[in-house]
């Protein structure tokens, strides 16, 4: 098995290029990104490595081809989404530990509100008063965007980023409550 | 504008066939519920091909005959009152499902079933016990010989379609019955996906399109967005057990009950019945109202009637619709065309419901009934490598309904959520709940359902070999894989010992690779050295495809390499090259192998550079 030790070797000391999803997508690391160049540059991506491109190749290239799709895939998904944006920016600068508590009495409040204002739309089944607190929430999370873009980049706001990214991440919550909500009441 | 100095590197196309003069003979397949067709791209147009009548739809009607002969079509169909213990129609609406399933469907099935190994209905006939996947395997062997006649050769592979909203089971039932008709397939494709492929490259369309499509038994919605020859799905919606069938189901009961008949009728009888609640339905597309005659009974039924009578139906895919464009968050003002596609929607009825929902006109000036496969065939053929610019042509589909495991208390933890564009992969760690626990077990399910007892099952597996630890020190990584197939692939390891434990996958619902090698050792009535001198002769193809594909990316690549990594690849290739002139199975397989790991890191390198390329062709585009 001399022959497969040595292809072993091979592999391992070619180093990888350092990537991450910005250098994937070849757009600059930042949090403000031009959408429609992200969805040209995924495209173009696209076309040279899904494995629709491979149908006729190697097993190996398929199989390459296919975790390449998922990766640029998943690349695509975050670099849209401005929470998972965030998140991945703050990841890069330094792991964010999602698990940990943290203490945000004034959004708690806040949350405890939404929670009731929700279950009240859910009893009252009022379609419009709905459409209003989507709207409301969806000002409110875009609000968010504005304040992160502010601060991430500053180490020393850290604390503030990663409170900004968790309020995200609440308010997406409620918003996917209120589709689900939505297809309820569509019943 | 200022030419730019670097010199453009050739491009070797992957899928490029070797001998450029001659194209590989691919199709598209629609397998459908009531019919089937096969398509293929003729002098750069996708054409249906037909049988030596002229005919181009086959009935999907399957009869198995005592003399062990099967029929396969509209003879098949014509006999479905006769023998309809043998004759199996709308198999579709079987295949990788359970019986439990296929019970709840809700209609009356006429055939006899017996519980198979993995839940599985088969059906008894004279020749035995069938499962759908044989039953539709019969259906594909027809096309496939079909189309071998036409083109005059042996089918290098194609692409078949599946209903958007098939889940990972009825996907890989489909392929698995492909795989039984000796088909290759290329890719399953989602029918709307297909249809959206057809109108966009016929009609030069952007933005985004909606399909509406409604077959004989399945109801998909899909929302894409056209850019310059790539469709990206954004949605999909549907109901894997809503079509035409069911509006024949609707007439067939208003008649029974009009009629004062009994509605326990014996199989032959719900044939007949069924046959005329659908010529009904389709006298009604045209006529305001038509007669109908069962026995000694007969009525009137107008179109408003009957409309009111496929209501709920309607509604139903409406439903389905709206929730599709909230998942793609695209707002109705944006959309371009609604395309309308399946034989339903020559109902009125639903043009004008499909109409009024999405406030304009739906289009349907390519064949409803032929969209589907003529899709399919453009795509295999990109797929097959026929087409000298595949930058024209990329389907970047998703998945229709979300992927999840079981947890404790019988609540699903969603691990892929429903339209994300595939292939994807995603991974979950989970750990032991009791102290020196050494297996765990996982349940695979589908669906949106909060409970897995209320969701769809795929597959359970045991992870065992755990080493024993306290509760929650075990770390398994679970790793979802969903391919361009849309098929799903599951693989599970213990990451804190180290010990990477073996994984197998049992599916539900589906035939086991075991019982797939049986059949096509049955079917192939070869001695064993036949089957030996195959093999080998295979495995050299292999090998030749294998040298040929290295060879054409050295010659373009090969700058990716330095001296040394080249020299070990060569080296390879020369051994591959010996191996294959010999005649040991096993010599060959083991170099291929070799070869295949002494290029992986190459094989990366050359898809990083062609991403590269596709970047540079855009910069040099817009300077």
């Amino acid at each position: 098995m001399a022959n497969a030790a040595v292809a072993k070797a091979l592999v391992s000391d070619m180093a990888k290029p350092t990537s991450n999803f910005f250098s994937l997508l070849e757009l600059p690391l930042d949090f403000t990104v031009d959408l429609a160049l992200l969805s040209h540059n995924y495209r173009e991506a696209a076309k040279a490595v899904h494995p629709d491109r491979y149908a006729s190749a190697s097993d190996q290239d398929k199989r390459l081809a296919v975790q390449r799709s998922a990766e640029l895939n998943q690349a695509y998904e975050t670099l849209k989404s401005t929470t998972r944006r965030a998140l991945y920016l703050l990841n890069l600068q330094e792991p964010m530990d999602e698990e940990a508590t943290v203490q945000d009495t004034e959004f708690f409040m806040q949350q405890i509100q939404w929670r009731e204002e929700l279950e009240d739309l859910s009893d009252s089944e009022d379609i419009a008063a709905l459409e209003v607190f989507k709207k409301r929430l969806r000002q409110l999370r875009g609000e968010l965007d504005i304040e992160f873009a502010a601060v991430w980049q500053d180490g020393s706001q850290r604390e503030l980023a990663e409170r900004l990214v968790r309020r995200m991440q609440f308010l997406d919550k409620v918003l996917y409550e209120v589709r689900q909500l939505e297809e309820r009441l569509d019943d | 504008m200022k030419k730019n100095t670097m010199a453009l590197v050739q491009i070797v196309e992957p899928n490029t066939p070797v001998d450029k003069s001659q194209p590989r003979l691919a199709v598209g397949i629609d397998l459908g519920t009531t019919n089937s067709l096969v398509a293929s791209v003729r002098n750069d147009v996708p054409v249906p091909l037909a049988d030596t009548q002229g005919r181009f739809a086959l009935a999907s009607a399957v009869r198995y005959l005592k003399d062990n002969t099967v029929s396969v079509g509209r003879d098949a169909k014509q006999c479905a009152s006769c023998d309809p213990y043998n004759c199996i129609l709308s198999v579709k609406r079987l295949i990788g499902r359970g019986l439990e399933d296929v019970q709840q469907l809700g209609e009356q099935l006429p055939y006899r079933f017996q519980d198979g190994d993995s839940q599985m209905p088969l059906i008894e006939t004279v020749q035995g016990c069938k499962s759908p996947v044989e039953v539709s395997a019969e259906i594909l062997k027809v096309l496939r010989q079909r189309a071998e006649q036409v083109l005059g050769g042996d089918l290098f592979g194609a692409v078949i379609t599946v209903p958007a909203y098939f889940d990972d089971a009825q996907r890989q039932a489909t392929k698995d019955a492909a795989r039984l008709a000796g088909i290759n397939v290329l890719r399953l494709l989602n029918e709307p996906t297909a249809a959206a492929v057809a109108y966009g490259l016929d009609k030069q369309a952007e933005g985004v399109i909606v399909v509406y499509d409604l077959g004989g038994g399945t109801f998909d919605v899909s929302i894409l967005r056209l850019t310059r020859g790539v469709f990206e799905v954004l949605a999909t919606g549907g109901d894997s057990a809503l079509g035409g069938d069911d509006f024949d189901h609707a007439i067939a009961n208003w008649i029974v009950q009009q009629a004062g008949v009994s509605s326990d009728l014996e199989p032959g009888e719900q044939r007949r019945l069924m046959r005329l609640a659908c010529d009904v339905k389709e006298a009604l597309s045209s006529a305001e109202s038509t007669l109908v005659q069962y026995k000694a009974w007969q009525a009137e039924l107008s179109r408003a009637d009957f409309e009111q009578l496929i209501t709920p139906l309607v509604a139903r895919s409406l439903k389905a619709c709206r929730r599709a464009l909230r998942d793609s968050d695209v707002e109705l003002e944006e959309i371009a065309a609604v395309v309308m596609v399946g034989g339903s929607t020559r109902v009125p009825y639903v043009r004008e419901q499909v109409a009024h929902m999405f406030a304009r006109e739906p289009l349907a000036d390519i064949d409803p009934d032929k969209v589907v496969a003529l899709g399919a065939a453009l795509q295999a053929d990109v797929l097959a490598g026929n087409q000298a610019d595949s930058d024209n042509l990329l389907l970047l589909d998703v998945i229709p309904l979300s992927l999840g495991l079981e947890t404790m208390g019988d609540l699903v933890e969603k691990i892929v959520p429903r339209n994300t564009t595939i292939p994807v992969t995603r991974t979950q760690d989970f750990t032991t709940a009791r102290d020196g626990q050494t297996a765990i077990a996982l349940h695979i399910v589908q669906g949106e359902r909060e409970l897995a007892s209320a969701s769809r099952s795929l597959a359970r597996f045991e992870l065992r070999g755990i080493p024993p630890m306290v509760a929650g020190a075990a770390k398994v990584r679970v790793s979802f894989q969903v391919d361009a197939d849309g098929l799903l692939s599951v693989t599970a390891t213990e990451t804190r010992s180290g010990v990477e434990a073996r994984v197998e996958i049992k599916p539900s619902y589906g035939l086991s690779e075991d019982a797939i090698s049986r059949m096509l050792e049955e079917s192939i009535e070869n001695a064993e050295q036949d089957r030996k001198a195959r093999g080998l002769r295979e495995q050299q193809v292999n090998a030749q495809r294998l040298l040929e594909t290295v060879r054409a990316a050295l010659q373009s690549d090969g700058n990716l390499l330095n001296e040394q990594e080249r020299a070990l690849i060569d080296e390879q290739l020369e051994k591959l090259e010996q191996a294959q002139q010999g005649d040991e199975i096993g010599a060959i397989a083991r170099q291929i192998q070799q070869l295949n790991a002494a290029t992986h890191e190459f094989a990366s390198r050359r898809m990083d550079a062609t991403v590269k390329r596709a970047f540079a062709g855009r910069q040099l585009e817009e300077v």
